[in-house]
C-alpha cells in the first residue's frame, strides 16, 4: 500500500516484501491446492507458514519463487507485480527458496557451487578464492562454516542446507523461503538456524519458514500464517497473540489428540533380541549394544554422526567392517532382504522414497516387495489382497492400483509400515519414522511402533526430535562423532543429553 | 506436497542417462499417448519421407501405393513380412525385458551374431552334421540361446565386477562379434568347397504347413504371450519392474540388483541368440559375411515403438517389417534410393522421442 506522499517513513519499511492476492492453483482434476489465498510478507520479519501435509504451504511458496504459476490471483514482490513466473525472474527480484530436496551439484565443492550459481567472469575461479567466498559469506551472516574442501555430496544434510542458504544470500536474497528447513536437523542445529533467520531479518530481509513444528514458531518467528486444505485460516497474525493450542487447533481443525503417554518400563524383563559386539562401519566406531524384547531404544544425535551407518548395519543393508550384529542368536543377513524379512526384521528407512518405496509401482506392488510368492496371482486378485492392509493402515489413495509416488508423506510412511509391520517382528529398525508427517499421521505411526514393541519386538528408533524420543524410549543413546554415549534412562536429563550430542566433534 | 511429485526420479548421468530420459517409466503418461505417439511418429516419418522422395523426383503417393501393394497385393507379401518380422520380434522382446529393468544394453546385434555363429558352428561340426535335422536343430538352438545369454551376461559381469557401463561394453561387444563372424566364415567354420567365404549349409527350419513362413515365426508368436506372462505373473517379472523403478529399493527389500541385472541381461541375450539361429536355419541357411544386417539395432526401435510391451513389440515389428518388404518391392518400380527405409526408420525415432517428450510435458 503506498502511503500518502510526505509520510516520513522510508519506503522499505512500508512496502511489503511480497504480497499474494487471491491465489488459486489446481493440479489436474483434483481439488484446488490453493484457493483464494492472500498472504503478505513484510521485510524484516520471520514469517512462519504453518499447516498439515498437503495444506498447500509448499505450493504457495513455489509460486512466490517462480517455480510454479498460479491459475488465478496476483503476486507482487517489492511493490511491483510479478508478470513472469520463472525462477530466474524472481531470483533477480531477490526471492530465493531453499527447497526440501536440495539443488546443489553433489560432485562440486561448496565454493564451486556458489561460483556456478553466480559466475564472475568466464574462467573457472581458483580454488582458494571460491573457498574464501564461502567462509566470508558464512562469517558475515553468522552461519557456522561449511567444509569447503570436499564435494558437496559428502557433506551432512545440515551442512548442505547451510550451503543452500549461503548460496541464496550470495545472490543477496531479500526474501528467503525455507521449506521445512528443520525437518532434517536435530534440535541444536534447528536452534542455530532460527538464530540465523533472526539475524537475517534484522538485516532487513524477509524470511519465510515452512514448518510443522510449533516449537519453532514460538522460538523464532514474528508472524504466522496457517493454511488448511489450500485456504488461509490464520492470516499473518502476531505469534505473540497465540499459544500452542490455538495454532494447533487452526492447523488440524480441532484440538489435537493428546500424545499417548507410554508407560516406560525401567528394566524390561524380555530376552535380549538384538546384540551388537564391537560393530563398526565407516564413521561408526565399534559399538556394543543390547536391546531386549519389548524395549524401545532411542538413538539421538546430530545428523551425520553414525546414525546412517548404524541403520544400515541393523537392517543388513551393509555388513559390519568389524564386529558382529546378531538378532535372536544368529547374525543379521547381509544384502539378502528376503532372509531379513524371514528373520522378522522390519526396516523403516530414514529416506522412505529412496529405500522403501518404488514410486512408479502401485501400492499393491509395493506391499509385495520382499514378500510375495514366486508365482504371482493375477493383478485384480493382488490388488484385492492388498486392500485390507491399506484400509487397516488408513492409506489414503485412489486405490491399490495407484502409484506410490502419488501418496503424500504421511500416507507413504503408513504404506511402509503396513508392509514392514504386517506380521510379528523380532526387531524393528525405525529411522526418523515420523519425519515430515502431519501430527495425526505421526501419532498413528508412533502408536503402531510402540504396539510392535508391546508385542515382543526390540525397537530401535532413530529420532531427530528429543521430545519425541523422550516420550517413546525406554533407554536412549546418543551418537556423536561415531561414538555412542552410555545409555540414558528415564527421567531424561535434557541438558546432559544435549551435552552428549555436542560432545563428539565432527569428521 | 502430494500433487507436485516431490521426488522426481534422479536422472542418471553418463551414457545411461540419455536412454533413461528417453524411457521414463512406462507406467507414466496417459493411455492415449501410449498408442498415439508411436502411431503419429510413424505417420510423421512417412510424410517427411514422402517429401524427401518428392525431392528425388518420385511421386510419393504412388510410391507408397506400391509399398502397400508390395505387402498386401502379391502372394508372398505377407509371408515375407512375417519372415522379416521374426528376428525383430525375438530381439525386441529381449530388449523389452532389459529396458523395463532400465538396463540399457545395445548389444542385441552382437548377441544375435554370436548366437547364430555358435549355432551354425555346432550344426556344421564334423561329427554332428550327419545327425538328423530333427535332433540337430533343437540342439543347435539351445547352443545359440546359451551363447547369446553368455555374450550378454558378460556385460552384466563386467558391470558388477568392474563397474563398467553396460551401454558401453554391450556396444563394443557388437564389434567383437562382428569380427568373430568375419573370421569364422573365412577360417573357423568355412565351407571348404565354396569359393566365397561362407559356412557349410545348415539344415533349414521347416515351413509352416500351407505357407512360405518358416517355423521360427511360430516361435516368435508364441514368445509374445509367454513373455507377457513371465513379466506379469512371476517374481522375476516383478523384480524387473522394481529394478527399473529403483535399484536401491530392490536391494533393500527384495533381492540383489546385480543378480537381477545379470538375469535380465542373460534373458535378453537368450532371445537374441534364438533370433540369430532362427534366422540362419529359417532364411539364410548358412553364415556369410552379409549376415550382419543390423537387426539388433532396428529391434531397439521396435522395442521403443512397442512401448516395451510384448504385444506392442509384435505390432511394431510387423509394421517395420512391412515397410521393409514394401519398399523392397517399390524399389523395383521406382528409382528410390535403397537407404529410404533407413531414413524413415530414423525419422520414426526422432518423431517418437520428440512426441514422447511433448506428451509427457503436457501430462505432467
Amino acid at each position: 500500500m503506498p502511503l500518502p506522499s510526505g509520510t516520513p517513513t522510508s519506503d522499505d519499511l512500508v512496502t511489503p516484501a511480497a504480497v499474494m492476492l487471491g491465489i488459486r492453483r489446481v493440479f489436474g482434476t483434483g481439488p484446488a491446492a490453493l484457493d483464494a489465498v492472500d498472504l503478505t510478507i513484510n521485510a524484516g520479519e520471520v514469517h512462519a507458514l504453518l499447516g498439515e501435509n498437503g495444506a498447500g504451504k509448499t505450493t504457495a511458496m513455489r509460486i512466490l519463487a517462480g517455480l510454479d504459476r498460479p491459475d488465478a490471483g496476483t503476486v507482487a514482490v517489492g511493490g511491483a507485480p510479478v508478470t513472469e513466473f520463472a525462477p530466474r525472474a524472481l531470483r533477480e527480484r531477490g526471492v530465493a527458496m531453499v527447497q526440501q530436496h536440495f539443488t546443489l551439484v553433489p560432485t562440486l565443492t561448496a565454493g564451486e557451487n556458489l561460483a556456478m550459481a553466480r559466475p564472475r567472469g568466464r574462467l573457472r575461479p581458483p580454488a582458494r578464492q571460491v573457498r574464501r567466498r564461502v567462509d566470508e559469506l558464512a562469517a558475515r551472516h553468522g552461519l557456522a562454516p561449511v567444509p569447503t574442501d570436499v564435494p558437496v555430496g559428502r557433506l551432512s544434510v545440515g551442512e548442505q542446507q547451510r550451503l543452500e542458504i549461503l548460496r541464496a544470500l550470495d545472490a543477496d536474497a531479500r526474501l528467503l523461503i525455507l521449506d521445512e528447513p528443520t525437518a532434517v536437523l536435530v534440535d541444536a542445529e534447528a536452534e542455530a538456524l532460527l538464530t540465523v533467520c533472526r539475524g537475517l531479518a534484522a538485516e532487513g530481509r524477509a524470511v519465510v519458514i515452512i514448518t510443522h513444528r510449533l516449537g519453532e514458531v514460538f522460538a523464532g518467528c514474528d508472524r504466522v500464517t496457517v493454511l488448511r486444505r489450500g485456504a488461509v485460516v490464520c492470516a499473518g497474525e502476531l505469534v505473540a497473540d497465540h499459544d500452542r493450542t490455538s495454532l494447533a487447533t487452526r492447523m488440524v481443525g480441532s484440538a489435537p489428540a493428546a500424545a499417548r503417554s507410554r508407560v516406560v518400563t525401567a528394566s524390561p524383563g524380555g530376552a535380549v533380541r538384538l546384540r551388537l559386539r564391537g560393530a563398526a562401519l565407516r564413521r561408526l566406531q565399534p559399538l556394543d549394544l543390547e536391546v531386549r524384547a519389548g524395549e524401545v531404544l532411542g538413538v539421538a544425535g546430530v545428523d551425520g554422526n553414525g546414525q546412517a551407518e548404524l541403520e544400515e548395519l541393523l537392517a543388513g543393508v551393509t555388513g559390519a567392517a568389524q564386529g558382529t550384529v546378531w538378532v535372536d542368536d544368529a547374525p543379521v543377513p547381509i544384502g539378502a532382504p528376503r532372509e531379513r524379512i524371514a528373520r522378522r526384521i522390519a526396516y523403516v528407512p530414514a529416506d522412505r522414497y529412496r529405500r522403501a518405496l518404488a514410486g512408479p509401482l502401485s501400492l499393491a506392488d509395493n506391499l509385495e516387495l520382499g514378500r510375495g510368492p514366486t508365482r504371482r496371482p493375477p493383478k485384480p486378485r493382488r490388488e484385492a489382497q492388498a486392500a485390507p492392509a491399506l484400509t487397516e493402515w488408513d492409506v489414503r489413495a485412489t486405490g491399490p492400483g495407484a502409484p506410490a509416488a502419488s501418496l503424500s508423506g504421511g500416507n507413504a510412511q503408513k504404506l511402509v509400515l503396513a508392509r514392514e509391520l504386517a506380521a510379528e517382528r523380532a526387531l524393528v529398525v525405525a529411522a526418523q519414522p515420523t519425519r515430515g508427517l502431519d501430527p495425526e499421521a505421526a501419532r498413528m505411526i508412533t502408536e503402531r511402533l510402540l504396539d510392535a514393541a508391546a508385542g515382543g519386538a526390540a525397537v530401535v528408533w532413530f529420532g531427530a526430535e528429543l521430545d519425541e524420543l523422550f516420550a517413546i524410549s525406554d533407554r536412549l543413546i546418543v551418537l556423536a562423532g561415531g561414538r555412542a554415549s552410555a545409555p540414558f534412562t528415564p527421567p531424561y536429563d535434557r541438558a546432559a543429553i544435549g551435552m552428549a550430542m555436542v560432545g563428539g566433534h565432527r569428521r | 506436497m502430494t500433487l507436485t511429485d516431490p521426488h522426481p526420479p534422479k536422472a542418471p548421468s553418463g551414457p545411461d542417462g540419455v536412454l533413461a530420459r528417453l524411457l521414463d517409466h512406462p507406467a507414466r503418461g496417459s493411455r492415449t499417448a501410449l498408442v498415439a505417439v508411436p502411431a503419429l511418429a510413424l505417420l510423421g516419418a512417412l510424410v517427411v519421407g514422402g517429401v524427401l522422395m518428392a525431392i528425388e523426383g518420385v511421386a510419393p503417393l504412388s510410391a507408397y501405393g506400391e509399398v502397400v501393394r508390395g505387402v498386401f497385393g502379391r502372394s508372398r507379401g505377407l509371408s515375407d513380412t512375417a519372415v522379416v518380422a521374426t528376428p525383430l520380434i525375438l530381439l525386441a522382446l529381449g530388449i523389452t525385458v532389459a529396458y523395463r529393468a532400465r538396463v540399457f544394453t545395445i548389444g542385441a546385434e552382437g548377441q544375435y551374431l554370436a548366437g547364430a555363429l555358435a549355432g551354425t558352428a555346432f550344426a556344421t561340426a564334423a561329427p554332428l552334421r550327419a545327425l538328423p535335422a530333427a535332433v540337430l536343430l533343437p540342439c543347435a538352438l539351445v547352443v545359440a540361446v546359451l551363447t547369446g545369454a553368455a555374450w550378454s551376461g558378460l556385460t552384466g559381469w563386467l558391470q558388477s565386477r568392474f563397474g563398467a557401463s553396460v551401454v558401453i561394453t554391450s556396444l563394443l561387444l557388437n564389434y567383437v562379434a562382428a569380427a568373430a563372424l568375419a573370421w569364422a566364415v573365412r577360417v573357423g567354420i568355412r565351407d571348404p568347397g565354396a569359393f566365397t567365404p561362407q559356412s557349410r549349409p545348415v539344415a533349414g527350419l521347416p515351413d509352416l504347413p500351407g505357407t512360405e513362413i518358416h517355423l521360427g515365426f511360430l516361435f516368435a508368436l508364441a514368445a509374445v504371450p509367454a513373455l507377457a506372462v513371465v513379466l506379469r505373473r512371476t517374481r522375476f517379472g516383478f523384480r524387473v519392474e522394481v529394478l527399473g523403478a529403483s535399484p536401491e529399493v530392490l536391494a533393500v527389500n527384495e533381492s540383489r540388483p546385480a543378480a537381477t541385472r545379470l538375469t535380465v541381461l542373460a534373458v535378453a541375450g537368450a532371445f537374441a541368440g534364438l533370433a540369430g539361429f532362427v534366422e540362419v536355419a529359417g532364411v539364410t541357411e548358412r553364415m556369410t559375411p552379409a549376415f550382419a544386417t543390423g537387426y539388433g539395432f532396428t529391434a531397439i526401435i521396435v522395442a521403443l515403438l512397442g512401448r516395451l510391451r510384448p504385444v506392442g513389440v509384435l505390432v511394431a515389428a510387423l509394421v517395420l517389417a512391412g515397410l521393409t518388404v514394401g519398399f523392397d518391392e517399390a524399389e523395383r518400380v521406382f528409382v528410390i534410393p535403397s537407404a529410404t527405409v533407413g531414413v524413415i526408420q530414423a525419422l520414426i525415432i526422432v518423431f517418437f522421442v520428440a512426441g514422447d517428450a511433448l506428451s509427457r510435458r503436457k501430462a505432467g
